[in-house]
């Protein structure tokens, strides 16, 4: 049995009072209020209905569907001594035995250290961002390039690969535009806080801290429901319109992307986004599911790899760290 | 095909994306420092690790998958195979992780499979799950029989199952173990169909009365049907067999008559003083019936009364008969014992078991021929132990003869079949059938006896013979007591007792102890059938329908009928077909005919009018 330190205790009811102040203002704010609010201040309410699969062959018939996402493992302890492996992984439906697989590394150790190691930290976020971004879209862009599809869907928020990778990003942008392939991202994880905004910027509601869409839009939207935005957010800015659909029975919601160019398809993708996540998951399309399972490799298989095909005195000098020969 | 995963000297797994396992399959693994190395699948399984079962979790529903597969991709296809396969023998090391596996070619196992030729065994059935490797199988295991599935005939497909009877000799007596309806009784029937096809001599004992192989199946093609007519005989006790008293040991008349009533400590005394050697029925039943005459009459006295008083010379010297029995047994024997004797002793002759011997079935079994003896349990089990007794005895002297190169009439060599098996050998407790089935199941092998016992109860069955059974049919099994005995009597693994209680009609698992492990295999269609196939319900309806048609045959002409009419009608048809009805009885069938719909009633303000519809 674990003894509870009495500190930590309180610490916890502390947090819990402290986020429940600042909740509390939209955890009692009504849903009808909220739904009205984002009617008339942010965009229409729409509910989607499902695809028929006479509508889905169309889109087998066009070329199919390119899922395409990412992986990140990291081997290693503080750094510098550490490598992460990247992997990209561009899956088309019609092609399904012809993966698109890229693969990446990096370490801070193989290039020229930076003399501020207080800045290391931030950088070698960027750096490792940019890394994932990069051959995500490098996948997405062979993929295109050889099964030239209906659509790409990306997982996760496609402004990710504007900031990180924008050369190659402003590349596949391009391709897509040109060939009139549909290019859309989904995100679980939405950061943005574009109704957060709006309700500040509101004088009959007294609020006063900007909180995110998630939670705002936490159980607000009915399943099958899309918000379209009018106004102008910053992914505007960026080029992208974006929804936030309800696309499963649980009550959070996710953000649908798409290049501005194609706006006409963005009702059109939250639909096939909806057809193709199971109603009782956890809000994103299985397709994306599949490929995210593929291109996940286990950490165990990773060191085995590098255990094999890694010098071993070298394996044990820069990237086994103390935590890793720990027992208890 | 490869294997995969964790790898051990007897135990492998496969996996492959193309295509399912079957259990009991045979596959040949590749190892590249071993050479190849056979094994059998025990356990098959499929899985996609794209619909995982989770129980909290979110589960892809039919309408997204179908959603998928419309877009082009079909998630089944990413469903993976694995077979857990058992060698057939320990290899030396570990198999290598990664070998290829095949699916093995008839010629690698014919040797494991087949074990004797189509002319010198038993054919029984199919090896189940082998149809990949019949198809370049030789010609002569080809088309040998039917199996009958899911209601249909079926060719067979798969490699034959030939059980080598020559085998018995090493490894002797069969047991059929199986619950009712599991196909049990048709598997009997088939490997008696097959001892006919050798001409084995076989004796059934049949308390069913079913083992009759006059009725050819119907389903069986026209010109590929058997007649065994000539090759069996069906004898009932009392009626076409029976003991000869004279023969009887007083052990053998105690047990027949402990069969109609069991027997008291005095009655036992009774039939042991009074049974003299050579005694046939009439002298022993005599004897007993003028004791109890004389001991109704009470004393020395009035028994020497009864002489004075003799018109005849026979009735005197009966009276000094009943004397003399009287004076010597009166005090040992009770009358109310020698009463009990007489009774059971009537009612066995009243069901003949005296008036026949069991000359036929010896000169059935000189023959070549299957024997099957009918008969109640309670009879067959005291009729059983006499007569096994004394053909195995036969055949015994015959043998031992020919050791002691002494001359002896020959006497063939002969298997035994009982249905219910635990009625003749019990385990609890003891029974006269028992100990001569004992005997044989231990000795008989020397001298060409064998046992074929059934029974759905392998529990109840004597212990001692349950391990003498060298080859065991196991057929669907549901008593988890009867499932336990059958685990610790075969070589049957945990997997395949598992399943036994799931086993398909007529699929059994076969442990034989020459070929060292257990076969899966099906039984295959019988070429005769049962009597009692015929549904009682289906009889009830059909009996119904004839008495009908035959009702409406002799009234027919007589139609219309008026009510008023009836004595004269009944008068002509009593006439025609000297069949009687009174009136309330003939007016009650016209009442059902014309419920039935098929005559019509009009009512007349006088009678009612039976008319044709």
């Amino acid at each position: 049995m674990y003894c509870l330190n009495e500190q930590l205790k309180n610490k916890i009811e502390f947090v819990n009072n402290l986020l429940l102040n600042k909740y509390e203002k939209i955890l009692s704010l009504d849903k009808q209020i909220l739904r009205r609010f984002i009617v008339d201040k942010v965009g229409s309410i729409k509910k989607l209905e499902r695809m028929t699969s006479k509508e889905l062959m169309k889109y087998a018939e066009l070329g199919g569907i390119l899922g395409v996402d990412g992986s990140r493992n990291r081997l290693g302890g503080a750094y510098p001594h550490f490598i992460e492996i990247y992997q990209g992984l561009a899956r088309c439906s019609i092609h399904k035995d012809k993966p698109v697989i890229k693969a990446d590394f990096y370490t801070p150790l193989g290039v020229e250290e930076n003399p501020n190691m207080l800045e290391d930290s931030r950088e070698e976020k960027l750096k490792s961002d940019k890394k994932l971004a990069d051959i995500e879209v490098e996948a997405a862009l062979e993929g295109i390039r050889e099964f030239n599809p209906y659509a790409v869907i990306m997982d996760g928020s496609i402004i990710r690969y504007d900031i990180a990778s924008t050369d190659r990003w402003m590349e596949l942008k391009n391709e897509c535009e040109e060939r009139g392939i549909i290019l859309v991202g989904v995100t679980k994880d939405i950061k943005t806080s574009i109704i957060g905004e709006e309700l500040m910027k509101d004088k009959n509601i007294s609020i006063d801290v900007k909180f995110h869409d998630r939670e705002l839009l936490y159980g607000v939207l009915e399943y099958g429901e899309a918000i379209f935005t009018d106004i102008e957010t910053k992914k505007e800015i960026a080029g992208l319109e974006s929804a936030f659909l309800r696309s499963s029975d649980s009550p959070t919601v996710v953000a649908v992307d798409i290049l501005q160019s194609q706006k006409e398809h963005l009702e059109e993708m939250a639909r096939l986004i909806l057809t193709l996540t199971p109603r009782n998951g956890r809000g994103v399309p299985l397709w994306i599911d599949i490929v995210d399972s593929e291109v996940k490799i286990p950490d165990v298989m990773i060191k085995s790899l590098l255990e094999s095909y890694m010098d071993r005195r070298l394996l044990e000098m820069l990237f086994i760290s103390e935590r890793d020969k720990r027992t208890m | 095909m490869k294997v995969v995963g964790i790898t051990s000297q007897h135990e492998v797994y496969v996996g492959t994306k193309d295509r399912n396992f079957r259990i009991n399959e045979f596959l040949i693994i590749e190892d590249p420092y071993q050479g190849d190395l056979m094994g059998e699948v025990v356990e098959a399984n499929a899985y996609n690790k794209y619909i995982p079962m989770n129980l909290h979790g979110e589960l892809a529903d039919s309408s997204v998958l179908d959603s998928l597969r419309a877009i082009g991709y079909n998630i089944e296809e990413d469903t993976i195979y694995i077979a857990r396969v058992r060698l057939l023998n320990e290899a030396l090391y570990p198999v290598e992780a990664g070998s290829d596996v095949r699916i093995p070619e008839f010629s690698e196992v014919k040797d494991i499979m087949i074990r004797c030729s189509v002319d010198e065994g038993l054919v029984l059935g199919v090896i189940r799950n082998t149809d990949h490797m019949a198809a370049n199988m030789d010609e002569e295991y080809k088309n040998l029989l039917y199996t009958y599935e899911n209601g249909r005939l079926e060719k067979q497909k798969e490699i034959p199952y030939i059980y080598n009877v020559k085998s018995m000799h090493q490894y002797p007596h069969i047991g059929v173990f199986g619950g009712s309806g599991s196909g049990k009784s048709f598997g009997l029937r088939v490997i008696l169909e097959e001892l006919m096809n050798l001409n084995i001599p076989t004796v059934v004992l049949d308390p069913h009365f079913e083992m009759d192989f006059s009725k050819i199946a119907d389903y069986i093609p026209k010109g590929e049907r058997l007649d065994y007519s000539g090759k069996f005989k069906c004898l009932q006790v009392g009626t076409d067999v029976g003991v000869r008293f004279e023969d009887l040991s007083i052990q053998d008349l105690k047990n027949l008559l402990g069969a109609s009533g069991a027997l008291t400590d005095a009655m036992n005394n009774v039939v042991d003083i009074l049974h003299k050697k050579k005694d046939s029925y009439t002298s022993f039943y005599n004897r007993l019936k003028m004791l109890s005459e004389a001991q109704e009459e009470g004393s020395i006295d009035r028994i020497s009364k009864r002489i004075e008083e003799s018109k005849t010379d026979l009735e005197r010297q009966g009276w000094q008969q009943r004397l003399e029995l009287y004076l010597n047994y009166d005090k040992s024997c009770p009358y109310s014992s020698v009463r009990g004797i007489i009774w059971r002793l009537n009612r066995l002759s009243n069901e003949g078991i005296f008036s026949k011997d069991i000359r036929e079935i010896e000169n059935g079994l000189q023959n070549g021929k299957l024997i099957v003896v009918q008969g109640s349990t309670r009879i067959l089990q005291v009729f059983s132990t006499y007569l096994i007794n004394n053909l195995y005895h036969k055949r015994r002297e015959y043998k031992d003869a020919q050791y002691r190169r002494e001359a002896c009439d020959y006497f063939p060599p002969f298997i035994i079949v009982t249905d219910e098996a635990h009625n003749f050998a019990p385990k609890a407790y003891e029974c006269p059938s028992k100990a001569i089935l004992k005997e044989i199941s231990q000795e008989g092998r020397k001298y060409g006896v064998f046992l074929i016992l059934a029974t759905q109860r392998p529990t109840l069955l004597d212990e001692t013979i349950t391990a003498q059974l060298n080859t065991k049919f196991i057929f669907r099994t549901v008593r988890s007591s009867d499932i336990a005995t059958i685990k610790e009597e075969t070589d049957i693994t945990v997997e395949e007792a598992r399943r036994l209680p799931y086993l398909r009609t007529g699929d059994v698992f076969i442990s034989e102890a020459a070929m060292g492990r257990t076969i899966y295999a099906r039984i295959r269609a019988a070429n005769t059938t049962s009597p009692h196939t015929e549904n009682p319900f289906d009889e009830l309806k059909g009996k119904i329908e004839e008495d009908e048609n035959k009702f409406m045959d002799i009234i027919k002409d007589k139609l219309p009928i008026n009510g008023d009419d009836f004595i004269n009608v009944i008068k002509e048809i009593e006439a025609e077909t000297g069949i009687t009805y009174t009136i309330d009885a003939f007016e009650e069938k016209l009442e059902d005919l014309v419920e039935k719909g098929l005559l019509v009633k009009q009512k007349t303000p006088f009678f009612n009018v039976y008319k044709e519809k």
